[in-house]
């Protein structure tokens, strides 16, 4: 009954995505971080967000780093093509503003903290 | 495709050549052999006509690379990150029908979540529920890929091994009647 998690180790062959090596695969998230680090201007100005440059560069600086720990060249490569698909949304205006404020999470109630505020939040 | 070629236009052009046999006795028939080309071998126009950058790309496409044997989807499955750490998997063989159906469709293994909070509708009694995960059910043919995608997809699981059956033990009339065994009630 107890939990387990299976232990994987040593490497396995398999197609490339887009990359062949690391390096590739660096060079395709940095030029992408820099794509959208140019076009930020341009989405606050169109999308007449309430936000800052600055707000929208450290959220961009903080979506690119939750995924810092990504060692897995296929995955790295994915992210890139989900994030390319992102900005050519939002430089085609496909997206509209509520899909760039959602980045922001700004429904997200804080989670509690002290314990009478878990207590009170607890519905179990 | 060009070693080929070139290895031909270096063939020293001898008598040997010429005394070549125009048929091969041989059962084999070797597919690179240069004497049983007829034309030239064929290139596609793709391969001719693409940019030096589409050649390369296209032939890292079809080369391999190494990556660790650990899959980890979790960055691009979608799934939010609060129904990946605290969700934990059941992994299990669903139990058979208790009426007279038959057991050909229990022959898997199935996985589930752990149950979220349930509420109860206050306009129409309906029940709802806020979990996204909760009807997920996904059959495997064996517990090795249920685990195998609860790995991928980071949940951690636990597998719920059914009970062993009792072994049958054979009735018989006969030992109602046994002289040992204190089954007799009657007086006699």
């Amino acid at each position: 009954m107890a939990a387990k998690q299976a232990i994987q180790v040593g490497t396995k062959i398999v197609k490339p995505v887009l990359s062949t090596n690391h390096a590739e695969a660096r060079l395709r998230v940095l030029s992408l971080y820099k794509a959208w680090y140019r076009q930020i201007p341009y989405i606050v100005k169109e999308f007449d967000i309430p936000k800052s440059e600055n707000q929208c560069r450290e959220k961009l600086k903080e979506l690119f780093m939750t995924n810092k720990d990504v060692t897995d060249i296929r995955v790295i490569d994915l992210l890139v093509i989900k994030g390319q698909m992102e900005l050519q949304e939002s430089v085609n205006m496909w997206k509209q503003k509520g899909h760039i404020m959602a980045y922001f999470k700004p429904t997200e109630e804080p989670k509690p903290k002290g314990f009478l505020s878990k207590f009170f939040n607890s519905n179990e | 495709m060009f070693q080929v070629i070139r290895r031909a236009a270096s063939l020293p052009k001898t008598h040997l050549l010429k005394s070549a046999p125009a048929f091969s006795t041989c059962p084999v028939r070797f597919d690179n052999d240069v004497y049983n080309r007829k034309e030239a071998p064929k290139i596609d126009n793709e391969t001719v006509l693409s940019l030096p950058e589409e050649a390369r790309h296209n032939a890292a496409l079809e080369s391999t690379i190494t990556v660790p044997a650990k899959v980890d989807l979790t960055p691009i499955s979608g799934v939010p990150p609060e129904h990946i750490k605290s969700r934990r998997v059941r992994i299990y063989q669903p139990a058979k029908n208790a009426m007279q159906s038959g057991t050909n469709n229990i022959n898997h293994w199935e996985m589930e979540f752990d149950n979220r909070q349930r509420w109860e509708n206050p306009l129409m009694g309906w029940t709802s529920s806020g979990d996204p995960l909760s009807n997920m059910k996904v059959q495997f043919r064996n517990p090795e890929e249920a685990i195998e995608h609860c790995e991928k997809n980071g949940w951690c699981w636990y597998i719920d091994t059914p009970k062993i059956e009792k072994p049958m033990k054979p009735k018989s009339y006969g030992v109602n009647f046994s002289w040992n065994r204190r089954t007799r009630v009657s007086t006699k």
